[in-house]
């Protein structure tokens, strides 16, 4: 058992440090909820920095490590599925967008022309480039993302069948979507005690006030959790360990969010303070797989049957 | 990043399992729920303890000078973690081995090492810490029991109180005031409990059986040899020894212990097929696996040398959000366990109420790590 990080891990670190830096902050004036930047996916890929997980002596807990340093920028990027999924999908290009089969009326992260669609059924996955005309941006959404609808049921779609089980790829897509809630739980943790620090009411920084400072510690201690639950899933690729990650990535999500926006108080309802970017990422993270409760059943059909 | 126990780590636990199985008796777990503070657990500890010495298995982690053979950190959390699970068997003398012990090893005279460690090492010592007061429980600092040097004797008065393992104990480890400087003026004194001037009365509890105390201290004459560290030192080594202390339960394993074997009463009585159950089963998982990811995490920085302070408070909540949890869904779907149906479950419920209140409260705990991990401007005081 050691749960540092290798040296191969802080050198990659500190390399993404180095290129994430142009966009470790908010661009000043106007700009929608979602901040994406194609120079930073272009960056990304050219430094093949997703795709760490297809180097055997890298694996997929350098990649859920970069997964979640880049969920901590204010701009937001597909590195989850790129990084830990597509391993699993052989040759596909594009930002990957995973879809559960039975549930195809939902919104999709990153989901565009040229996208890869993940079919992620009971018993097979497959998948299919999308065209224009199967894509419905959503511009107008608050969650932080760029997201769009997919018009057409994929279970309708001959796409590609994969060789890939669909538990496996269920197990990445946990490992995927906790990662990018660690980093985004720590990037809004570290926006709210920066700004009740500062902010001084009745003669002092809010932050000095035990009612904010125990729920912000609490939320440490889950943030914290979170991040190891997921490391842990992305080394052993175990089922449970996956689902156990994405449970209590949900669940912590859906604990502090309301609470970080509360201790800006009505600076919390602006779009001027970037929290809204990691915390409206959170709710939509919050929907993947079915939610807390799926997840949980997850969790004990793998742990006890 | 490596989240696999090495083969001799592996195998240590295993050697563990193999000696809790062999050694404790058929109705361990009945027997247990009297508590590890119990005079029938103390008397059986001694056994017990006596038993893990003769195998080298009581301070495997202490230097190989003094008793031990200087197995590293990960030994030790497998080891308390196999006892802690087992319902501890080693009763009080768990802390000899967790904190007591290494803190007298860094900080106790040549005297004072070759008094109190042997008894430790061979497993007969029992240690009870004289800290908290009436008024001062969180606020440890404002103690008021006082010391004072009157030629070669310190002359003690004063009153602790919720002091575990007092009734049956044979040292106590005493904080007391030698001068009025708040954190500056505590020292740290070895009290023999057969001292003259000692009156310990026992406080039922939830908790189990003779766990906590008051003891009273009046015009305790002891010889001022009983110093331990220089005076005024104490803060800087119950630092160093709550560090030990508040790693050192792993109550996050006993949870998840105690979780599994509901999940298990509940398959055998067919109640397992309810998705709400399995949900909140699951929720626990989560908690408990959090918590020992979060303690591991502590362990590996130790391991290396690190010295940690603040981010244990966190790993330590970690572990109160998971007990209390177990604790919870054991009576919710297992309320009979409470009564005496299921020993093991019960022994888990009547532990976990400790885990917020004693080695710091929990709101200690989320004080550091506002203070010390999230760098928050501090409270006015």
């Amino acid at each position: 058992m050691d749960l540092s990080l290798t040296p191969d891990h802080l050198a990659i670190l500190d390399a993404l440090d180095s290129l994430a830096k142009p966009y470790a902050s908010v661009p000043i004036g106007d700009h929608g909820c979602a901040l994406t930047s194609p120079a930073l996916d272009r960056e990304l890929a050219e430094g093949g920095f997703l795709d760490v997980a297809l180097d055997p002596d890298l694996g997929t807990v350098a990649a859920a490590v970069i997964v979640e340093r880049l969920a901590r920028l204010p701009f937001t990027t597909e590195a989850a599925m790129s990084a830990l999924v597509r391993p699993l999908l052989g040759e596909v290009s594009g930002p990957i967008c995973l879809v559960e089969e039975g549930k195809p009326r939902r919104l999709l992260r990153f989901l565009c022309e040229g996208a890869t669609v993940v079919m992620v059924g009971n018993h097979s996955v497959s998948t299919f480039v999308a065209t224009a005309e199967q894509v419905r941006a959503e511009p107008e959404s608050l969650y932080g993302y760029p997201v769009a609808m997919l018009l057409v049921d994929p279970e309708l779609i001959v796409g590609k069948i994969l060789m890939a089980s669909p538990e496996a790829v269920r197990t990445r897509w946990r490992i995927a979507l906790a990662a990018e809630a660690a980093g985004l739980l720590a990037a809004a943790l570290e926006s709210v005690t920066a700004h009740t620090s500062d902010r001084n009411q009745f003669g002092r920084p809010l932050a000095t006030f035990q009612a904010l400072r125990h729920r912000l510690a609490e939320a440490q201690v889950r943030t914290n959790g979170v991040y190891w639950l997921t490391m842990k899933a992305a080394g052993t690729l175990d089922a449970g360990d996956a689902a156990l990650a994405a449970l209590h990535a949900q669940e912590t999500a859906r604990s502090v969010v309301y609470d970080f926006h509360q201790f800006l108080g009505a600076m919390g309802m602006t779009l001027e303070h970037p929290l809204h970017l990691w915390t409206y990422r959170l709710k939509l993270l919050a929907s993947e797989l079915g939610g807390r409760g799926a997840h949980a059943l997850a969790a004990a059909a793998a742990l006890w049957g | 990043m490596n989240f696999n126990w090495t083969p001799d780590e592996a195998a240590f636990r295993q050697r563990l399992k193999d000696f809790l199985s062999q050694t404790l008796p058929k109705d361990w777990e009945r027997f247990s729920q009297h508590g590890p503070a119990s005079p029938a657990l103390t008397a059986y500890a001694r056994t017990f303890c006596g038993k893990l010495a003769k195998d080298g298995l009581l301070t495997p982690h202490w230097p190989k000078e003094i008793g031990g053979q200087g197995l590293d950190l990960w030994h030790q959390i497998i080891l308390a973690e196999e006892m802690w699970i087992a319902g501890e068997p080693r009763g009080g003398q768990y802390m000899n081995v967790n904190w007591v012990g290494p803190t007298i090893i860094k900080y106790g005279t040549k005297a004072q090492r070759e008094r109190y460690l042997p008894p430790i090492t061979a497993g007969t010592a029992l240690w009870c810490q004289g800290f908290s007061e009436p008024g001062s429980g969180s606020d440890l600092a404002s103690l008021r029991t006082r010391a004072v040097l009157e030629g070669d004797h310190y002359r003690v008065t004063g009153q602790k109180i919720w002091t575990s393992y007092a009734g049956l104990a044979d040292t106590c480890f005493l904080l007391c005031r030698t001068s009025e400087d708040r954190k500056a003026g505590i020292s740290i004194l070895l009290v023999p409990m057969d001292t003259p001037g000692i009156t310990v009365r026992h406080i039922p509890s939830l908790i189990g059986e003779g766990d906590i105390h008051e003891v009273f201290f009046d015009d305790m004459m002891i010889p001022a040899d009983a110093l331990f560290g220089e005076a005024g030192q104490a803060w800087e080594i119950i630092g160093f020894g709550l560090a030990h202390e508040r790693l050192g339960i792993p109550r996050f394993a006993l949870a998840r212990a105690a979780l599994d074997r509901a999940v298990s009463v509940l398959q055998d009585q067919e109640e397992w097929s309810s998705e709400a159950v399995k949900i909140e089963a699951a929720n626990c998982a989560a908690l408990c696996e959090a918590a020992r990811m979060a303690n591991y995490a502590i362990v590996t920085r130790r391991a290396k040398g690190d010295v940690i302070g603040s981010e244990t408070s966190s790993a330590r909540l970690a572990t109160i959000m998971a007990e209390r949890r177990v604790a919870e869904f054991v009576v919710e779907y297992l309320p009979e366990a409470l009564a005496d149906t299921h020993p093991y479950l019960k022994m888990h419920h009547q532990r976990g109420i400790v885990a917020g209140i004693a080695a710091g409260a929990a709101e200690i705990q989320l004080n550091i790590i506002a203070n010390d991990v999230l760098k928050l401007p501090r409270e006015p005081r």
